[in-house]
């Protein structure tokens, strides 16, 4: 017995003693890598870059829907987000961004990715231009939204000395970070492939690209910055002088040109025998698409899938119980103009009475090819299945007309009519319904970047249409509002007819005023994420968004005028006509209504063109100095 | 091929290991029990005999052929012409013997199987002449086996057996006998002559805590010096609150906060200790998590003892929080086998959910809503009365609470379990088994199958092995519902749901209704329409000990393996299903939704944990001096792997997992490791004074390697005052029968500081993201950031000083109690030194900061006894709060932050909100008042709307006129009681629980807060109470008070609504009916014909009723949710029994 016990405890003592502690207390983790690891692998260093990719900044996106209702393209049709358009005044912190945790990874990747000497030199030399053309992209989303920023390009750390101030550095001017965008291009561009072939990672073409936009709005900011003199810095933190505007708009038309006059890019025409499908698919389409310059891509199964079809999809074809959220306004639908060229508000009535349409559909005829392509109108299919968009019955009774409608999508109930049916439906199986979430609130739905695939409205399955950063059409409309800035009119008409013939115009335009630089940009880019800094660029932002309440009356006059008043949300809905025995009895008339979540006027003042900087930021380097008029 | 042992092999290897161990004990104990091998077994084995006039020899000879032994003696010893009548009936050997050979001044020994028979010598050398014998047995007339009786003031004595039966030889039938058994008190009878002494034992007031479980070991309960409470079998086996353990323990322990704030079966209940935070569960003296503790069969639980102060500083590193420790049931040596059958039914139902309105009233309440928010309505007074009449087609009221909610959600559980040992060999094996329904239909339920096998052998005189084995197998079986929580929807949808809405389309089964929000159309949420979800964890712990007594007296060595082995799989999958809108006009169902979102998922976790101890300890008494130390090392490893699939399936009917519908695959795999090494050292002088120092040295594998390691020492110390002699002279045992006064203080530790594992590593976190690059796949790594390396342990003091008495002869006991735990090196960030933002990241948070929890706690307990009746009433009381002490130099802005955020010396979880100071009467009071409490002007406001209190007088109600108004919301409540009644009379007995909780609050929110939230129903109690016009339709009628403000629709961010503010907050006090039982157990006269050592039959509520606050509301007391719509407890009734064989 003594013999066991011996072996026991001896084995005992053996388990304890046959690794030390801590050996024993080491536990390898099994999901971190050392940068020894990653600098050496081209594979594991395009890891680091691709998560670099992933946190590419922006504002409105199809994965943040919520943000396209902020301003005036569209309504949130979602109970949770009906305060966007209860709210008067933007706040001053709206839209701040100062990511230089981000900066700092990017900045790291650069210095280390520089000192990778077992990456060949061209793998090398690829991700350290991919790096800095993503450091440029957060550089000019910073300047886009804050102004001048600390312009830090190297990793910095903290010594613990107790002495931090040679951490701080001021804010840079607002023309140096433009500058450095500007410059950072041309140095990469080189270095960059030159294949338009590749759409999800940096190329030649987006560097042009985005250089032509960055110089775009650096030369706006020095011309219209001068119409609110307020908004600027003395030491040019904030506004750029308007002496500079004609050397950037000089750049940005060179980079657009260089990008034209490449020939690798073109407009997307796949389709043009139906031009508003040939829009729509511009966007999903993603097989060798010629005028997609970079985008966010998504992939079905990879994990990385987005859910704008899945927030938007029509309640009657949803594949799910939501969809709807983002209602496209009538404020952006009218802009879409007749195809002679000239702005309408659609009709709804003649004199005192309604105008009545035979088909839905017939109130948007003969216009824009992007009204139905950015938009999904009454009397239209979402993935074969028709729309059902109507906002209830209008019945003859008593000499004149009455409403019935529901307060759920295809309610049905009894027309109080003598010889009525006992039940039948009296509102769209899509809306709208007032205060109904997901329902079409302002009678539309959204259709741009919107998925027809089966399953790209479903929880489990959502979709893989990619987010276009970049695209040709900009391009194009980039060279033609810096050659009108620069009096090149003509050449500024050619870049934007292109643009407008594709959209179904036949007549070109043969002058190009501001308005129309505008116009065709708003109804171009909408749900682009570019209404936002277009706005501020041109200081129109405070003129739009003025505060002051709009009626039905104002919102159909003054259409395609740049300053146009648009700080409340309307919507056009469509009634059926219940008169049995009248001509006009199974036809359609509209009405213009504002839904009753838009309570405020939206105003936007000085203070916030520039957004405010935290004031933690503030107190942690006492060198940066506050945003003006806030 | 290199072999390696892998972690399978491993496991395997353990398994086989514990089932070989089990199999060899199983079958020693057989043997043991079919050979008789040794002398106590021989005699203990029962003969009958019936003879008449027959010589001893030939007695001798049958009793040869009925048992395996062989008398030797000497033919002349055994007068071959004595001739003896003898007359037995199942009589142990040894009585027959005795009986036999007694009278024949014949003396017999065994050896091996041979019995020697020798003459008698005289009465010197310690020889016992004569015998005495009888049974002991409790008050209630059940032997007890394993008493001592001892002649007082000799070693000789023996042991009860089974039948309570003891006997052994004495000189002669003088002098007196001890008894003494654990839990009871000692007895002494005089024998004065007697021959047979029966006795009845009393439980000793101080119960069974006579002998307490401590970290590594075990300790008297008077000589304990810290802060150490325990429940018993007995307690925790007479709770049938459905699945947990944690859920019994309401009430029990002085010092234990509870929080059972979600009721659905198989929940378990928050508590803590002190409520210091989460305590560390010790089971079987292994650190195990909270769902293993939460998971034993409460039958196979012997005691659970909690450590609140420093005496948990024995367990190091996690213990900071206090311990719980666990000792699972073990067989006693030398006792009989015995079968227990406990089996018990029980009926669930809802304590309380909140009320809604019916359709007329719903409908009614919308008219007053738009009314008084708009001006006009829709709702025409004839559609009112239509609702109201409720019979028109399409004006039909519908409760869903009836429709979701089921009554008597039945529960069984059903324990067998056999113990007993030899006196080499012991064993408890026991299976159990728990169904849980819900409320919830019946598809909604828990399942658990425990088995426990401890078995301990003595192999030798000095060692000793043992095994505990404890496995399970836990089922949470359940309809698939979309949503997090299959049992959200349910109860979303009593309250989501309008009485306008149907389940079914036309009230026909066959088409589940498009009510638009089809997630809460409960006529779906069934395994047949939208799918199942099932997770089962399938556990095994095996402990395997050894003992080793060393030839030096008092020193033994103890060794300790022990392997964890969890396994959950978790299937899940959603289906696709239609919801139909039927069309009156043509009779027709139409297709008009549903769910096009297949869901499939799978998980599959397996945990593994060995741990090793090797431990030496040395226990013993020089004259009045007792010594005692323990030495420790300990090693803990846990492996926690895990993956995740999901995928969107095709189809319902294929539940297999494609590749190609996989979207979705997540592989974890930790592994954490810690050490420590324990010493301790106790002493105490004549048992009146007592001092234990201890100290740890733990190491966590989560710190930079040079910040690992952490000592944690404690010290206590007792002095018993009533053994003083001065002090007996003074008040005399009989009043103040035991005082002791104890303190402690140690620090403790808690690796649980808010750092991740690897935060001291650098380098870039794999997996951060998927992005696609060139139509690929492309998996992201982040930058983990600058590494943390300056963290370590934060440290934590316990300070206790408390008193244990005894009054009136221990018939009165009690515990008191203050206690102080200070942290200090809490992470917070040092903010004087302002880093530029621009730096790209924030220094790393350092040891700074600090915090506390004191508070005190008193138990009492009182057992008397009066004729036939016997009571126990306890009770116990406890306060503990925590408080923020300092943090590292604290900036504020201006003195309205340093007001609202500073939290320097300030109680911790307290409720920021508006004070209401009252409710407009009328439209003219509006008009006139000052103050803009809305924000836009008062315009909004009605005859009933909240007045909040302008605390800064400048004119309108925003952030700035906020107060702390209530304690913490979701907390578990700083003052907890619980009081225990027991009653006992002949067969009957009674007891009753309480337990009660108060110092916390609950802020009604959403559901509970805005009528029509979500454009759902309305609670009863707005409606009914609420301000409203008398004529709804008449914005000129005069108004009707009430105590809710006037009705809006779905308008969560009007004023009265949107803040939070008194008039919705509650200060909650509750005193609860936890179990309420009668019992009866059968005469053992009865029962003794059948063979049936012991039948309790009994009745049993738990949860019955609750004295409280909430009631209006409609809410149980401990709901954590401020929209009301948790999963509330159950009140139970249960039937069952208890029997013994």
């Amino acid at each position: 017995m003594r013999k066991h016990i011996l072996i026991i405890s001896s084995l005992l003592i053996f388990i304890l003693a046959c690794n030390k502690d801590s050996d024993f207390l080491n536990t390898a983790p099994k999901d971190i890598l050392t940068d020894d690891a990653v600098w050496k692998s081209e594979d594991l260093t395009l890891s680091v870059l691709a998560d670099l990719y992933n946190r590419y900044p922006e504002q409105q996106t199809i994965t943040n829907w919520a943000e396209y209702t902020n301003f005036d393209e569209a309504f949130p049709s979602e109970a949770g987000n009906y305060w966007r358009t209860k709210q008067v005044d933007y706040p001053y912190d709206w839209w701040n961004l100062w990511d230089y945790g981000y900066f700092r990874d990017l900045n790291l990747f650069v210095k280390k990715c520089r000192a990778a000497e077992q990456l060949s030199a061209d793998v090398r030399n690829r991700f350290v231009s991919e790096a800095r053309f993503l450091r440029a992209a957060l550089y000019f989303e910073e300047v886009k939204r804050m102004g001048g920023v600390p312009l830090i390009l190297e990793p910095m750390e903290y010594n613990f000395s107790g002495d931090p101030a040679y951490l701080q550095h001021a804010r840079a001017k607002e023309s140096d970070i433009y500058d450095f965008v500007i410059a950072e291009m041309d140095t990469i561009k080189a270095i960059l492939p030159d294949d338009a072939g590749i759409k999800s990672r940096a190329t030649k073409g987006v560097a042009l690209a985005m250089q032509a936009r960055a110089a775009l709005y650096a030369a706006s900011i020095a011309k219209y910055g001068a119409s609110t003199p307020t908004v600027s810095l003395a030491g040019g933190e904030v506004g750029i002088s308007a002496d500079k505007s004609t050397a950037y708009y000089t750049k940005a038309l060179a980079a657009a040109q260089e990008i034209i006059s490449s020939g690798k890019y073109s407009l997307y025409k796949k389709k043009t025998d139906d031009l508003q499908d040939n829009f729509a698919s511009l966007f999903y389409d993603k097989s060798n698409n010629p005028e997609v310059i970079f985008a966010q891509d998504f992939k079905l199964k990879s994990g990385k899938v987005e859910d704008w079809t899945l927030n938007n999809q029509p309640w009657s074809s949803a594949e799910e119980q939501q969809g709807g959220r983002v209602n496209p306004s009538l404020n952006l639908a009218q802009l879409y103009e007749k195809l002679d060229n000239t702005y309408s508000p659609f009709v709804t009535n003649a004199g005192s009475d309604y105008v009545y349409y035979n088909n839905p559909l017939d109130i948007f005829a003969g216009r824009d090819a992007r009204l139905g392509g950015t938009i999904i109108l009454p009397g239209t299919k979402f993935k074969g299945v028709p729309l059902d968009i109507w906002a209830g019955v209008m019945y003859w009774k008593g000499g004149q007309y009455n409403i019935i409608t529901g307060d759920n999508f295809g309610d049905q109930d009894s027309i109080p009519v003598a010889g009525a049916p006992k039940s039948s439906q009296v509102v769209g199986a899509d809306g709208p319904v007032d205060g109904l979430q997901f329902s079409a609130q302002t009678g539309f739905y959204v259709r741009k970047f919107m998925d027809q695939t089966v399953g790209s409205g479903q929880i489990g399955t959502r979709s893989e249409v990619w987010w276009v950063r970049y695209r040709y059409a900009e391009v194009l409309l980039n060279a033609a509002e810096a050659a009108f800035e620069l009096g090149q009119n003509d050449v500024a008409a050619t870049y934007i007819n292109q643009v407008r013939e594709r959209a179904g115009f036949t007549i070109p335009l043969t002058t190009v005023t501001f308005d129309r630089i505008v116009h065709e940009r708003r109804v171009e880019l909408a749900f682009e994420g570019h209404e936002l800094f277009d706005n501020k660029r041109w200081r129109l932002a405070h003129k739009i968004w003025n505060g002051e309440t709009i009626s039905a009356a104002d919102l159909v006059t003054n259409i395609g005028k740049a300053d146009k008043v648009n700080t409340m949300i309307y919507g056009l809905w469509p009634y059926k006509v219940y008169n049995p025995g009248n001509a006009n009895d199974g036809k359609w008339v509209y009405k213009i209504v504002k839904p009753s979540n838009v309570t405020a006027a939206h105003r936007f003042k000085l203070g916030n063109y520039y957004s405010q900087i935290g004031s933690d930021i503030l107190s942690n380097n006492p060198k940066l100095i506050k945003n003006p008029n806030q | 091929m290199k072999k390696r042992l892998r972690i399978h092999d491993l496991i395997l290897l353990v398994m086989r290991i514990s089932v070989y161990q089990l199999l060899f004990a199983t079958v020693l104990s057989t043997i043991a029990f079919a050979k008789k091998s040794d002398a106590q077994e021989i005699f203990k084995q029962k003969i009958s005999l019936d003879v008449k006039q027959q010589t001893v020899a030939s007695i001798l000879l049958q009793i040869e052929q009925l048992v395996d032994v062989k008398f030797i003696y000497i033919s002349s010893l055994v007068s071959s012409s004595r001739t003896v009548n003898m007359q037995v009936k199942d009589q142990p050997l040894g009585k027959v013997l005795d009986d036999l050979l007694t009278p024949l001044k014949l003396n017999y020994q065994l050896s091996g199987r041979q019995i020697i028979l020798n003459r008698l010598r005289g009465p010197a050398e310690g020889f016992m002449a004569v015998r005495i014998s009888g049974i002991v047995s409790d008050d209630k007339g059940v032997p007890l086996p394993g008493v001592s009786v001892k002649l007082k003031g000799s070693t000789t004595g023996a042991t009860t057996d089974a039948t309570g039966s003891y006997s052994f030889n004495i000189p002669e039938y003088t002098g007196t006998l001890v008894f003494s058994y654990v839990g009871f008190n000692t007895k002494e009878v005089e024998i004065n002559g007697k021959n047979i002494i029966n006795v009845v034992m009393e439980l000793s007031s101080t119960s069974l805590n006579d002998v307490v479980v401590v970290g590594y070991g075990a300790q008297k309960k008077e000589s304990l010096t810290g802060a150490i409470a325990s429940v018993n079998s007995t307690d925790i086996g007479s709770i049938h609150a459905g699945g947990t353990v944690s859920a019994g323990l309401a009430g029990k322990i002085a010092g234990v906060s509870f929080r059972l704030s979600d009721g659905r079966p198989g929940a378990s209940a928050s508590i803590q200790i002190r409520n210091m935070g989460n305590p560390l569960y010790v089971i079987d003296g292994i650190q195990q998590d909270e769902g293993q503790f939460n998971n034993i069969a409460p039958n196979d639980i012997e005691s659970i003892t909690v450590l609140k102060d420093a005496s948990a500083a024995i367990y190091g590193l996690r213990a900071a929080n206090g311990v719980v420790v666990v000792t699972t049931k073990r067989g006693k040596l030398g006792s009989r086998n015995t079968i227990n059958v406990n089996m018990y039914r029980g009926w669930q139902n809802w304590t309380r959910f909140p009320k809604t309105t019916n359709a007329y009233e719903w409908m009614l309440g919308k008219a007053d809503a738009e009314m008084n928010q708009y001006g006009h309505t829709a709702i025409t007074p004839d559609e009112i009365e239509k609702w109201k009449k409720g019979t028109d087609p399409g004006y039909k009221s519908f409760d869903w609470y009836k429709f979701i909610v089921k009554k008597n959600a039945p529960l069984t559980q059903m324990n067998l379990n056999f113990s007993g040992g030899s006196d080499r060999i012991n064993y408890y094996v026991s299976a159990t088994h728990l169904k849980q329904y819900s409320v919830l239909g019946r598809e909604f339920t828990f399942e658990r199958t425990n088995i426990q096998s401890n078995v301990e052998a003595r192999v030798s005189d000095n060692f000793k092995i043992g095994a505990q084995i404890n496995g399970r197998i836990e089922t949470r079986d359940q309809p698939g519902v979309p949503g997090g929580d299959d049992y959200w929807e349910a109860r979303f949808a009593i309250l989501r749901n309008t009485p306008i809405e149907r389940p079914y389309a036309n009230d026909n089964p066959a088409y589940p209704n498009d009510i638009g929000h089809n997630n809460e159309n409960w006529a779906l949420q069934n395994k047949k329409l939208s799918g199942y979800w099932r997770s089962d964890w399938r556990v095994l712990q095996t402990n395997l000990t050894t003992e080793y007594q060393f030839p030096l007296k008092g020193l033994t060595a103890r060794g300790l393996f022990s392997y964890y082995y969890a396994n959950e799989i978790m299937n899940g999958h959603e289906y696709t299903y239609d919801v139909y809108t039927f069309n009156p006009s043509d009779s027709t169902y139409k297709i008009t939704g549903g769910s096009s979102n297949p869901y499939r998922e799978r998980r599959n976790r397996t945990i593994l944990s060995p741990t090793v101890q090797v431990q030496l300890n040395y226990n013993r008494v020089f004259g009045a001096h007792t010594v005692g130390a323990t030495v420790v090392a300990e090693r803990i490893k846990r492996r926690d792997l895990s993956s995740y699939v999901h995928s969107v399936p095709t189809t319902n009917d294929l539940p297999l997992i494609y590749f190609s519908t996989m979207d979705t695959y997540n592989d974890v795999d930790n592994t954490e490791a810690r050490l420590g090494y324990i010493g301790r050292v106790n002493y105490n002088y004549a048992n009146k004074y007592f001092l234990e120092v201890s100290a740890r040295r733990d190491a966590s594998w989560k710190f930079s390697p040079d910040k690992r390691w952490g000592t944690f020492p404690a010290i206590s110390g007792g002095w018993r005052i009533t053994e003083e002699k001065f002090i007996q002279s003074l008040i005399g045992h009989n009043v103040l029968s035991d005082l002791k006064l104890r303190a402690s203080y140690g620090k403790l530790g808690d690796d649980d500081v808010g750092i991740g594992a690897y935060d001291y590593l650098s380098g870039y976190n794999y997996n951060a993201s998927t992005v696609i690059l060139d139509g690929k796949a492309v998996i992201g790594s982040s930058n983990k950031g600058v590494p943390v390396r300056n963290i370590s342990w934060f440290i934590s003091k316990t300070l206790d000083i408390g008193a244990d008495f005894g009054i009136l002869h221990n018939k009165v006991t009690g515990t008191v109690d203050y206690f102080n735990r200070k942290r200090t090196g809490l992470l917070g960030a040092k903010y004087d030194i302002l880093v530029p933002s621009e730096l790209g990241y924030s220094l790393p948070s350092e040891n700074v900061n600090s915090d506390q929890v004191s508070g005190a706690e008193a138990s009492l307990a009182y057992a008397v006894k009066v004729n036939d009746v016997r009571f126990n009433i306890g009770g116990n009381i406890s306060y503990a709060r925590a408080k923020s002490l300092h943090t590292y130099k604290p900036v504020y802005n201006n003195s309205l932050d340093h007001y609202r955020n500073s939290v320097e010396e300030r109680y911790s979880n307290t409720f920021w909100g508006y004070e209401v100071s009252g409710q407009f009467q009328s439209q003219e009071q509006i008009n006139n008042y000052k103050v803009n409490i809305d924000g836009s002007g008062n315009k909004t406001l009605l005859p009933g709307d909240l007045i909040y209190k302008d605390q800064n007088n400048d004119g309108i109600i925003n952030d700035l006129d906020q107060r702390p108004i209530g304690y913490g919301t979701g907390k578990n409540p700083f003052i907890n009681f619980g009081i225990n009644l027991a009653v006992s009379w002949h067969g009957f007995d009674a007891r009753a629980d309480f337990s009660g909780g108060s110092g916390y609050s609950f802020n009604r929110n959403y559901e509970l807060r805005n009528p029509y939230q979500n454009g759902g129903n309305l609670l009863a109690d707005i409606y009914k109470d609420r301000w409203h016009r008398e004529d709804p339709f008449d914005l000129n009628s005069k108004w009707i008070p009430g105590k809710y403000p006037a009705l809006r629709f779905n308008n969560g961010g009007h004023s009265n609504y949107g803040n939070n503010s008194t008039f919705w907050l509650i200060h909650v006090h509750y005193l609860r009916a936890r179990t309420l039982e009668l019992g009866y157990t059968i005469p053992k006269n009865i029962l003794s014909k059948a063979k049936i050592e012991k039948a309790r039959f009994y009745i049993n509520g738990y949860n019955l009723f609750s004295l409280d606050n909430m009631h209006h509301v409609g809410i149980d007391a401990e709901i954590v949710d401020d929209n009301g719509l948790t999963y509330p407890q159950s009140k139970y009734v249960n039937v069952g029994f208890e029997l013994s064989f």
